[in-house]
């Protein structure tokens, strides 16, 4: 039955892995394109564009995260920066524990704590003293969070927009009480004045090339990882899923098994990229969950192509690079907002594929010119 | 060839120009970083308010109040005959767009100070970048104070400034029965901890104690709570719109200022501008600055700022810093050797700058790096002014950890005492 299911996928879905050529040549490009990032440190020896290529490359990272639950599963995770917020503030609680006493208030109460008047350190802080917990929860929180979540939708077969509807509510809600919960949480102005982290001794300093690294070699395994998962027959699955769900349900296969697996391995992508920006950025907020960022995420996908994971992570470096350096031209200081808007019209009115449909729909014409 | 080849061929082809294409986005940018902070007579600094996004109204006006300032100083010779160069970048009220600009102002653009921010969670995102890379960051807001980084120079107001003189005064005229309501983060409940320390002092009863969510806009069941509790003053540090929703609900509610005043640390003209004059009449103020206030400084101030930007326009608490704290800095550069400067000597040589602002003399306290002020306390009227009531007989000493006496910031950082 399996081997139907693959046949009816590749034959009713003219995208996916079949649109974009044999595994080999897709295997080989991405290994060029992660080359290239690995090579730019060399190139570049300027703290601040490290710094800034290195966010870069963790937006990129949740947009694989979201190419792979919404191109591939059919899942518009519109929460998606739940798990990247979760992830994130893990991680800046286990630095915040290791920060210099003095700045952390008395008893190694972190400050914000001492300000609310919080007397000692709460029961839901206490574990992340190991870094290594801390690495963890900052995975299987948002996995677990996201699958519980899935579960719930998918089970009860809700599909569609409302999904997205779902998802954009969970996360405004967990927004709002970070932001509520500030005793706990640091509220409005987030965890700050946090630690470098440090690993058997070795220090990845936030505008180096180490950290560059750092999320370079994490970047690289998920696109890969990911890779792997749409190659599989799980994958095939998703794509059919996405496709028709019912008809993938009438061979017996149990659709919301596998939409849970997809937005818990969305998840994990997520929550990592997550824990890498609060060592990037040196700090946690709750915007880093918001509606905003979500929605970007969105964008990314949509215009570098949500079927394609490298598509939407290219889509997500060269947006978010777009933007940077438009925001920081004299120019277009105050209408970059403006351009940037025009720009996704544009794509959205002339590349409904996003970036990699165009590429890649250029390549069929020349294939078909070389044939004639 | 054979088929599969060539069209692979092609793939990596189009994947390595894309490579190149993204990889080569950054060369445009890679400047020379040996460049010394004072070059071609040339200053640079930083200018980072949100131009767009939810602050932005607010943080606009210093902006223009700090771009004022930088053209005044230019345009009567500069520092030592060099000119300020600001380099202006749009946060857009979004803590991670103020880290990554922040970033690019001292790493990238070299800059030697940078003035910025309106809100503490702003402030707290971009102070690594200042710490870990020895910059300096001028921050013009009132705010909570217990904050000792020797990489900022806090211009505004901290509690003991707007408080020491305010509560008194309120108790004695009005009474003991406080209710105090804020926005719920930390500026209103750090406010509200030194607040408690002196109503405590004064035999004072804090009959409530409430934080609404930011943003929040329905006070029905506040006023209704004030209705019923009848307190003397009604202590607010509720901030941004909501002040607004306060001031009307508490309007259209039928309480009477003359007998349960609210007594604010955050409205300014600018929020009165917000809600309309009526709305505000007969509430308090605590502040260091008012647009009202008569000195030849202020005066010259107000003038020039309407004539820049536009007859409409107001100055206010944290305009007034953004504009008088560039002046500063120029003070500080001009003791420097050209040579000299950089973010460290500049923080060194504003140690005890003192110069006359529009709201009175004004000095860097060498110890904290915070500013000595004029605390005044003014009454809105219905024009959308406020009248000054009583102004401190010498300037206030800022002590940000003056609530907690175990701890004191000193020129080596926070100590435990």
């Amino acid at each position: 039955m399996s081997a139907v299911i693959e046949k009816e996928s590749e034959l009713t879905i003219n995208t996916g892995a079949k649109r974009f050529g044999n595994t080999t040549s897709q295997v080989i490009t991405y290994a060029l394109v992660c080359a290239a990032i690995f090579l730019v440190p060399s190139i570049i020896d300027d703290a601040y564009l490290l710094n800034k290529f290195s966010t870069y490359l963790i937006m990129g990272m949740l947009a694989i995260a979201l190419s792979l639950s919404w191109g591939y599963a059919g899942i518009l995770n519109l929460g998606q920066a739940l798990s990247f917020g979760l992830g994130s503030y893990c991680m800046a609680m286990t630095l915040k524990l290791r920060t210099v006493p003095v700045h952390t208030g008395s008893e190694g109460l972190p400050d914000f704590m001492v300000w609310n008047n919080v007397e000692t350190l709460p029961l839901i802080w206490q574990p992340f003293h190991s870094f290594t917990f801390a690495v963890l929860a900052g995975i299987f929180i948002p996995v677990l969070f996201s699958m519980l979540l899935g579960w719930f939708m998918f089970k009860g077969r809700v599909t569609g927009v409302y999904v997205a509807i779902i998802t954009l509510a969970v996360l405004v809600v967990v927004n709002l009480l970070i932001i509520d919960q500030q005793r706990i949480t640091g509220g409005f102005n987030g965890i700050t004045d946090l630690a470098t982290l440090e690993v058997f001794g070795f220090e990845f300093d936030a505008y180096g090339s180490s950290a560059y690294y750092l999320i370079a070699i994490f970047l690289t395994i998920c696109l890969f990882l990911a890779l792997a998962i749409t190659k599989s027959k799980t994958g095939k699955i998703f794509q059919a899923i996405r496709d028709h769900e019912d008809r993938v349900r009438y061979f017996g296969y149990d659709v919301a098994n596998y939409q849970v697996f997809a937005i818990g391995a969305s998840a994990a992508i997520a929550g990592l990229a997550g824990m890498l920006y609060t060592i990037v950025m040196e700090f946690a907020s709750p915007t880093f969950l918001g509606v905003k960022i979500s929605l970007s995420i969105v964008i990314w996908c949509a215009v570098g192509g949500r079927h394609s994971l490298l598509g939407s992570m290219l889509g997500a470096i060269i947006i978010v690079g777009m933007q940077g350096s438009l925001s920081e031209s004299e120019t277009f200081l105050e209408t970059w907002t403006l351009v940037m808007g025009f720009v996704f019209v544009i794509v959205v009115l002339f590349m409904p594929k996003g970036l990699a449909g165009a590429v890649e729909s250029l390549i069929l014409k020349i294939k078909s010119r070389n044939q004639e | 060839m054979d088929k599969k080849r060539r069209s692979f061929l092609k793939k990596s082809a189009v994947g390595a120009s894309a490579v190149a294409a993204t990889s080569m986005f950054p060369s445009i940018w890679i400047k020379n970083s040996s460049l010394a902070y004072a070059a071609k007579g040339e200053v640079k600094v930083g200018v980072l308010f949100s131009l767009t996004g939810t602050t932005g109204i607010i943080e606009e006006s210093l902006n223009k109040a700090t771009i004022m300032a930088i053209e005044e100083i230019n345009d009567s010779g500069g520092i030592n005959g060099m000119k300020i160069v600001p380099v202006v970048e749009d946060p857009a009220s979004d803590p991670a767009t103020f880290a990554a600009k922040a970033r690019k102002l001292v790493l990238n653009d070299k800059c030697v100070s940078v003035f910025g921010s309106y809100t503490s969670a702003s402030r707290k995102a971009v102070l690594p970048v200042f710490e870990k890379r020895e910059n300096l960051y001028w921050y013009p807001t009132l705010y909570e104070g217990r904050e000792c980084s020797k990489n900022v120079i806090y211009t505004g107001a901290v509690p003991n400034q707007q408080q020491d003189e305010f509560v008194p005064w309120l108790v004695e005229k009005f009474g003991k029965r406080w209710y105090l309501i804020g926005s719920n983060y930390i500026y209103p409940k750090e406010e509200n901890n030194y607040c408690k320390k002196l109503l405590e002092g004064l035999g004072c009863e804090v009959v409530a104690e409430e934080y609404v969510p930011l943003g929040h806009s329905e006070f029905a069941s506040v006023v209704n709570k004030f209705k019923s509790l009848k307190p003397n003053v009604i202590f607010s540090t509720v901030v941004g719109d909501s002040v607004v929703a306060l001031h009307r609900q508490y309007r259209a509610g039928g309480l009477d200022p003359e007998t349960m005043p609210m007594a604010s640390l955050t409205t300014s003209e600018n929020e009165v501008a917000a809600m309309g004059g009526d709305a505000a009449a007969g509430h308090f103020t605590s502040a260091p600055y008012f647009m009202v206030w008569d000195s030849p400084e202020n005066q010259k101030f107000v003038e020039a700022y309407r004539k820049r930007w536009g007859e409409d326009k107001v100055t206010h608490f944290v305009s007034e810093p953004s504009y008088f704290q560039v002046y500063m800095f120029k003070q500080a550069v001009e003791k420097l050797d050209p040579s000299d400067i950089a973010p460290d000597t500049i923080r060194e040589a504003t140690k005890g700058v003192e110069m006359v602002a529009p709201q009175g003399p004004v000095k860097i306290d060498p110890a904290t790096l915070h500013t000595y002020l004029w605390p005044k306390i003014g009454v809105c009227k219905s024009d959308g002014q406020f009248e000054i009531l009583q102004q401190s007989s010498e300037w206030l000493e800022p002590v940000p950890y003056k609530a907690y006496p175990n701890q004191q910031c000193t020129e080596e950082g926070l100590k435990e005492v």
